[in-house]
């Protein structure tokens, strides 16, 4: 059996090659991961792909009653339409969101001081209600009828 | 929503998980009958008038006259082999419960049966999703994920009552597969990896999505392998699958031949090769040593690398396995559609996903699915690999496109509820003191620690609790509770009112509100086809959109030309071109296709902004990518590149077919005191040209509100007769000669026989 693997040696004189597995070439972390697929989210979140094939404006601008043109950051009562800027700001919201609950699971850990847990509770739970209210404001700004009969 | 982490006896708990999935189902069946109770139990849409008359078919002719369908009514004048061309999984289902209802003597119509289904089944869906998170992460969070996924409106938006479509039911056998499929890594048992084979094969035959399942099962395999955690179940459990799931979804005529020949599938099938390559180095490993090894290792994974790579290439090359298909590359290359099939990207379900979809269709959940995803990603073990893959992977796909949002949905539903039974279980679980509460979080981790088979991270944590017990007071932390649970109330309303506002509309009877808040029904689409199946010959020939293909055939029982089961883009084009040509050659196209009837949509008096001049564009960039001479999308533009039926549209498009048939007459009609004739409300302009005559059509019909306009097509001796002043008409006597012969008197003569004189006119007396 061994004449098996060592025919092709018979012929070949294998190079005498040291290959060495490159340093950075390792498993990547979990967190890094988590952070590579957080930033992904974002971007899908967002838009992004959206962004690159309708090519919108970053934001859009209207003119009001005096001839005067303003920026208007939201593209209302379009459901399947978006200005960069907004996919951006609303993405934001949703990691901010993300995040609260993230640092909210974070108070659990023994190590910390009482304060720094209170602190970080508040912290945590902020994030999550003001991604919340943002998020419906901006709801609101898109479907002025969100949530009326 | 309803918490489940029940502290008590076995019993207890199986009741709890009991009444939360049976509240779950009920819920999610109650919330999407808004349409039924609105208007009537009635099928939405435009696939789901195929689907239904598929199904009526089957039922009434059986199974096999229904596999050998030919549809003739159907691509005049090609027809289409229905049983060849369609995903049978949803006619059987319901077809199969028609029969054993029948059987029990329960006589229900198969059209209540069609519009019940996808509710019906959406409480599978929740159940499956419970035993999938279950798998996943313990039993609280597989209820929570089944109360998200049975009201959640990314999936509503399939699945309400009348919307019966193939989703309705494959995302139910979606997740089951993917439940069965973590069951088997975990057991490794073949048992289960059969079974996941055979759920694979009720999701090929039901929904053409099955490609993600045969994708994402190789992908986990690959990731596992990479990772270094090739063990013996993952073995047993993927080579079953592969060669049972393959023979399975070959049996599907559908399907036919496409698993061993097309580029989706052969991520699959070089995944079953890496795994026996490594399973079989495994084996020789154990069996040889290590220098011996070295030299194996080599020598084989260069062969068994060089032969697949060139195998794949010589064989695509030679057109045995059939590239991608464009619809799939559509999804990597996302310029792809809109530059080469403007079909597919004409539909608006195929378009990108803004933000406002996200939202909209998952509320809350979007914001804690990475919180899911986190806690998946730092306790990782085989299962939680699959997981984190099918949301990147469904992630991704949303984003190309809304219409996938649905398959998005299901896993953002199990991370949230992994997420949200984390939370609870800190936040609420330590309430008493430590003396107290000790017996109670001992049976709580407990059977937790049984499921999952790292128990160590879980132990240490429930040391941690214990001591935050005194670190953090009750208030805080009922406070936090009582702000999730707020919001987790909010979701629920969201949910309830996308329903009833967004995703409850059956699109073929409108709605409006009038100003004092009543609501007016306009059922103007079933009017005209009622009228195109009351009115015309049963073989009579309808020419119109794609869009309406279905629903003339389901509805008006009348042949159509073109429909939305969109195979044959030439024939589309052809349809594209003949409304977007002028009269005379619209007409030489309409003659050679024998069309008889051309139905169109127009909104402009109602302001239904979903009508054919909005969809025009689309018909003409069709149109120009098959005729590029004849068509030109820039013609029907105005100088500054705008698309506008006003006056100063382009003359092109003020002259084209669709417009003329849309408008036709509409200038004379002034619809309130303060606009001018030929308002159009949709548009919101006055039309630009308002004086026109039809030569070689006519109006046939014309609904309530204008919405459904019908032509007739004059025959070729209608039109080109010279038009003659009524004062110089003269009425030919008929030609009609009664006989007078009797039987006796065989023989006769002729009275007044007209005799012809050359060169004039044939005078009467």
């Amino acid at each position: 059996m061994e004449y098996l693997f060592t025919l092709p040696y018979l012929l070949l004189e294998p190079p005498n090659l040291k290959m060495k597995k490159p340093s950075w070439l390792q498993q990547p972390s979990a967190m890094t991961m988590y952070a590579l697929v957080l930033l992904s989210y974002f971007m899908v979140t967002g838009g992004i792909i959206y962004d690159v094939i309708i090519e919108p404006p970053s934001v859009g601008s209207t003119t009001d009653e005096h001839g005067h043109s303003r920026p208007v950051a939201f593209l209302p009562y379009r459901v399947n339409g978006q200005y960069i800027m907004e996919g951006l700001a609303s993405s934001f919201l949703f990691t901010l969101g993300g995040l609260g609950f993230i640092i909210l699971d974070h108070t659990h850990n023994p190590t910390t001081p009482k304060l720094n847990r209170i602190l970080l509770i508040a912290v945590g739970f902020l994030c999550i209600i003001v991604s919340f209210i943002a998020c419906w404001v901006f709801m609101r700004m898109k479907l002025p009828g969100y949530l009326r009969a | 929503m309803k918490k489940s982490s029940s502290s008590f006896s076995g019993g207890w708990k199986s009741l709890i998980v009991f009444t939360v999935l049976l509240l779950a189902w009920l819920c999610g069946f109650a919330s999407r009958l808004f349409a039924v109770i609105r208007f009537e139990s009635i099928i939405h849409e435009f696939d789901p008038w195929f689907n239904y008359r598929a199904t009526a078919y089957m039922v009434e002719h059986g199974f096999y006259n229904f596999l050998n369908w030919f549809d003739e009514r159907a691509w005049y004048p090609l027809g289409r082999i229905v049983g060849g061309t369609v995903y049978p999984g949803l006619m059987i289902t319901s077809g199969s419960i028609h029969y054993v209802l029948h059987l029990l003597n329960i006589p229900i119509h198969i059209r209540d049966i069609c519009v019940f289904l996808a509710p019906i089944f959406s409480g599978l869906t929740a159940i499956s999703t419970y035993l999938l998170t279950k798998e996943l992460w313990n039993t609280g969070a597989g209820l929570f994920a089944a109360c998200f996924i049975a009201i959640v409106p990314g999936y509503i938006s399939r699945s309400v009552a009348g919307s019966y479509d193939n989703e309705g039911i494959a995302i139910f056998a979606l997740q089951f597969t993917y439940y069965l499929w973590v069951k088997s890594v975990k057991t490794g048992s073949v048992f289960w990896a059969s079974l996941t084979a055979l759920s694979y094969f009720y999701m090929v035959s039901a929904w053409g999505g099955y490609v993600f399942i045969i994708n994402l099962i190789p992908l986990h395999v690959c990731t596992l392998l990479l990772m270094g955690r090739y063990s013996n179940r993952l073995f047993t459990s993927y080579t079953v699958f592969c060669i049972l799931g393959l023979l399975f979804s070959m049996q599907i005529p559908f399907v036919g031949f496409q698993p061993i020949r097309t580029s989706e599938h052969m991520a699959a099938l070089g995944a079953f090769i890496l795994i026996l390559v490594i399973g079989g180095l495994k084996h020789m490993q154990s069996i040889l040593s290590k220098a011996e090894f070295k030299y194996f290792f080599i020598v084989t994974s260069l062969v068994a690398a060089g032969t697949v790579f060139f195998g794949v290439v010589v064989l695509t090359y030679a057109g045995v396995i059939a590239p991608w298909s464009g619809r799939f590359y559509s999804l990597w290359d996302t310029g792809y559609a809109k530059i080469h099939i403007p079909i597919i990207a004409s539909v608006s379900e195929h378009q990108p996903t803004t933000w406002f979809s996200f939202f909209f269709d998952l509320h809350i959940l979007v914001t804690t699915f990475p919180v899911g995803l986190w806690y998946c990603i730092k306790n990782v073990n085989d299962e939680r690999v699959f997981v984190v893959l099918y949301a990147l992977s469904a992630v991704y796909f949303a984003g190309v496109m809304v219409r996938l949002m649905l398959t998005l949905t299901p896993v953002v539903c199990i991370l949230s509820g992994i997420a949200f039974s984390r939370l609870l279980e800190i936040f609420l679980k330590d309430e008493e003191t430590p003396s107290n509460g000790d017996s109670d979080s001992e049976q709580e981790t407990s059977p937790s620690r049984t499921l999952y088979d790292k128990a160590g991270k879980l132990r240490k944590m429930k040391h941690e609790q214990i001591k935050e017990t005194e670190g953090l007071g009750a208030n805080v932390r009922s406070f936090i509770i009582v702000g999730v649970l707020a919001m987790l109330l909010m979701f629920a309303v969201h949910c309830t009112w996308v329903t009833s506002n967004a995703y409850s509309s059956p699109s073929i009877v409108l709605s409006t509100y009038s100003q004092d808040g009543s609501r007016q029904i306009l059922d103007d689409f079933r009017e005209a086809y009622y009228w195109l199946s009351q009115n015309t010959d049963s073989d009579a020939r309808v020419m119109s959109w794609w869009d309406y293909g279905y629903q003339i055939a389901g509805m008006a029982n009348r042949t159509t030309l073109v429909d939305n089961n969109t195979w044959n883009n030439s024939h589309i084009a052809l349809v594209g071109k003949a409304m977007s040509s002028t009269e005379p050659k619209a007409y030489e196209i309409m003659k050679s296709l024998d069309v008889d009837y051309v139905l169109v949509i127009f909104g402009g008096v109602i302001g239904y902004s979903g009508d054919d001049i909005n969809k025009f564009l689309w018909m003409v960039r069709i149109a120009e990518g098959e005729h590029p001479k004849d068509i030109r999308e820039s013609d029907y533009f105005t100088d500054k590149g705008e698309f506008r039926v006003d006056a100063e549209g382009s003359p092109v498009l003020l002259n084209c077919l669709m417009y003329k048939l849309s408008y036709y007459r509409f200038g004379e009609l002034q619809l309130d005191f303060r606009s001018p004739a030929g308002y159009d409300r949709t548009r919101n302009v006055v039309i630009g040209n308002k004086d026109f005559d039809l030569t070689y059509l006519e109006e046939a019909y014309t609904t309530e509100h204008w919405l459904v306009r019908v032509y007739r097509v004059k025959k070729e001796d209608e039109f080109n007769r010279p038009r003659i002043p009524v004062s110089k008409r003269k009425i030919r006597p008929s030609d009609v000669f009664i006989s007078k012969k009797t039987s006796r008197r065989k023989k006769g003569l002729i009275k007044n026989r007209p005799v012809v004189v050359k060169g004039k006119r044939p005078v009467k007396s």
